[in-house]
């Protein structure tokens, strides 16, 4: 049994003079989601890219299922990349098969799977229409399907949430969750820090193609401690602006995440507070994945 | 190492999804229909155009010359004592379409027969007119000098110089003009073909990389093998395509001489001439066509798609829309241009230096050599050099065009430039 499924170990992809990804190493464990999380721009698709073996490291090495990575652990992987697409022309039925069969499925087994999944997401019906005529909704539940139809043992998803309703984005999380507790391993890459925070077990942080922290999300957060203060209120946030030594993040007209930087006292924010507005909330809490992120970030540009 | 289930697979679809396609269908059907009507309807058009003989009057000074041709042809040629004169008003006037004036020294071989008109006659008329009175003078001239019958005769007789080819064999093959229209017909199919089935190869890769889908596609299989397999298959299209053709044409060959001939009855004067030319283009389905090339046909079609298809493909990947694939399709039309520019002096001396160089470089092979092979029998050392060069040819740029199109699919949104497809071949 293999522990890590995926292992990058000092991965360098360069495109010119921009350096994409730069020297990064870490690995992900079986079983587990993982999230590949970054600003635009971070290098995570870039990540993706030479995961699939679409790309190569200019140097490093990439092990998927303990082999190196290319055409023979292709097969292995399921991608949904963050640009969606698929024929316009060609059936849902058919262009599944085909798709199916490309990663090495016979083609009696991919139908089987194709229909257990197309029937899973109520779009059984779809399968003889060409995927042109179905809506975007619809579009992605095919691609999705055609994501998972082989049976992969780690899944890739690239910005699985963008362009999805509020429903649609529910059922995927069930799914992605479903799909690790059937001992897939998922990699997902995302810039919306907030969508990670009730779906990952590790984060991978990348900001300009360097990986700057990495490691079980639960553990990353207990050693911040409990230095970040959500405060809800009602009145006048202005006097948000005057507090010194602080760091506010999600602030919006009744609530606000505040970070307590070196020498602040949490007791003096809440009075301050009450000489200001009327406070409804006031908890001490561990720091947000974006509130981790913005930390980690400006501390590697200080160093 | 080529994965070959996949490339099956990608063939398979490639191949399939066109064929069951409305634009190859149309197409097939069409162009068929399209050669008929070139056929045909030339033909047509001077059998329906023959409808109305125009009436010219004949003022003769000789006495002689207008009975003639009135005897000849009333229907065209009309006698008249009017003053030239009077004629020149009438048609002005606009109530007459032309005179003849012919001078009594006519028929002492001097002087010029004159044809007025309004200016809305053919060339056809005019030299029908010419040859009637050509032939008209010359006959009364030998009446007059009692000329004996052999020597009309021989005077009317033409000679016929027969053009035959003797092979290194021995064998000896009429040559016709035959082949030479043969050859054109074949350069200008390929031409065609190479533009076409370009075009599908190039919106094909567009395609798949505006709807995104060719990420997906080369998560599962290398770039390389998507490229081959889209090649292959267009490819396998493109013979098929030409075997229906094939097929219909020799079908259509059959039938179009008879299907002409009925159209000419020969009822006036008119149309007698026209007859002769439907028994000429009747002749063109005889003499026959010699499996080499069939051959040399069918293999220069594909390679010249082979080559093509590479570039075009190239082009497709490094662009989003067609709009912006102009640019760089420049070089690829020239190159394509460039043989059909030259068919007309390699038809005319195919044997000629220019033409064996011209028609052994891999990028005019596909058009000029299939010319060449229409008109006489080219060394087997020049078709088998050339085959190689070819192969060689879409080898390297098959590869090339697979380094440009791996990298090429994943760039959106700016057109890439000569000098970036050139950065991309040099990419790891």
């Amino acid at each position: 049994m293999i522990d890590s499924i995926v292992e990058f170990q000092g991965v360098t992809k360069q495109f010119g003079d921009y350096r994409a990804v730069d020297n990064v190493s870490f690995e992900v464990k079986v079983g587990r989601i993982f999230g590949l999380l970054g600003p635009n721009g971070a290098g995570k698709t870039t990540s993706i890219r030479m995961l699939t073996s679409i790309l190569k490291p200019d140097s490093g090495a990439i092990k998927v299922f303990g082999i190196t990575a290319g055409p023979m652990t292709q097969s292995r992987l399921g991608y949904l990349p963050e640009e969606r697409g698929l024929y316009k022309k060609m059936k849902v039925g058919e262009q599944l098969v085909y798709l199916a069969r490309l990663r090495g499925l016979t083609r009696d087994d991919a139908r089987k799977r194709i229909r257990y999944w197309l029937e899973r997401f109520g779009a059984y019906d779809w399968i003889g229409q060409e995927v042109g005529e179905l809506s975007k909704g619809m579009q992605q539940k095919i691609q999705f399907v055609a994501t998972i139809a082989h049976d992969p043992g780690c899944l890739i998803f690239d910005e699985p949430f963008s362009g999805l309703d509020p429903i649609n984005s529910e059922v995927l999380k069930e799914v992605i969750l479903e799909l690790r507790d059937s001992g897939k391993t998922i990699f997902f890459a995302t810039h919306r820090m907030e969508q990670v925070e009730q779906l990952c077990d590790d984060i991978a942080l990348f900001n300009k193609g360097k990986l700057i922290l990495n490691g079980d999300l639960g553990q990353i957060r207990a050693s911040y401690g409990q230095n970040s203060i959500h405060l809800r209120f009602a009145g006048d946030s202005r006097f948000l602006s005057g507090l010194k030594n602080v760091r506010i993040n999600n602030r919006s007209t009744n609530f606000a995440e505040i970070r307590l930087l070196d020498g602040a006292d949490d007791q003096a924010i809440l009075q301050e507070a009450q000489k200001n507005v009327r406070v409804l909330g006031f908890e001490l809490v561990q720091p947000s994945i974006q509130e981790i992120f913005i930390d980690s970030v400006s501390r590697e540009v200080s160093q | 190492m080529i994965q070959k289930e996949k490339l099956l697979l990608i063939i398979k679809r490639e191949y399939l999804t066109r064929l069951k396609s409305k634009v190859f269908i149309i197409s097939t059907i069409l162009a068929p229909v399209v050669m008929i009507l070139l056929l045909v309807l030339p033909a047509l058009v001077v059998t329906m155009s023959g409808d109305r003989v125009r009436q010219f009057y004949v003022f003769d000074e000789t006495g002689a010359v207008g009975q003639e041709l009135v005897a000849a042809d009333s229907v065209r040629y009309r006698l008249t004592d009017t003053v030239p004169d009077s004629l020149r008003q009438a048609l002005i006037r606009g109530e007459i379409e032309g005179f003849l004036v012919i001078p009594h020294e006519l028929l002492d071989g001097e002087g010029r027969a004159l044809f007025f008109h309004g200016g809305t006659v053919g060339m056809t008329v005019t030299s029908r007119i010419r040859s009637d009175v050509q032939r008209t003078v010359r006959d009364i001239r030998l009446d007059r000098l009692d000329t004996p019958a052999e020597v009309r005769q021989v005077l009317a007789d033409r000679v016929q110089t027969e053009h035959l080819t003797i092979s290194a064999e021995g064998e000896e093959t009429a040559h016709s003009e035959f082949y030479m229209v043969l050859g054109f017909i074949m350069g200008f199919i390929i031409y065609g073909a190479m533009f076409g089935y370009g075009a599908v190869i190039m919106r094909s890769v567009m395609e798949e990389k505006t709807s995104r889908i060719v990420e997906v596609i080369a998560s599962a299989v290398r770039p390389f093998e998507l490229l081959m397999g889209k090649v292959a298959g267009v490819a396998l299209l493109g013979l098929t395509q030409f075997t229906i053709w094939a097929v219909s044409g020799a079908m259509l060959l059959a039938v179009a001489g008879p299907l002409i001939s009925f159209f000419y009855t020969p009822a006036t004067p008119e149309t007698v001439n026209a007859a002769e030319s439907a028994a000429e283009v009747a002749a063109f389905s005889i003499p026959p066509i010699g499996p080499m090339i069939w051959i040399g046909f069918v293999l220069f079609f594909l390679l010249g798609f082979l080559i093509y298809s590479a570039l075009f493909a190239a082009v497709g990947s490094a662009v989003d829309q067609e709009s912006d694939s102009q640019q760089l399709q420049i070089p690829i039309i020239m190159l394509i241009i460039v043989p059909i520019m030259f068919l007309m002096p390699v038809s005319d001396d195919p044997a000629s230096t220019l033409s064996i160089v011209l028609s052994m470089v891999p990028f005019f092979a596909p058009i000029l050599m299939p010319v060449r092979m229409a008109v006489l029998q080219i060394p087997f050392w020049q078709f088998g050099l050339t085959i190689l060069l070819m192969i060689l040819t879409f080898v390297v740029l098959i590869w090339l065009s697979a380094r440009i199109y791996r990298t090429g699919i994943l760039m959106y949104g700016k057109k890439a430039t000569f000098r970036e497809l050139l950065k991309w071949m040099r990419e790891k």
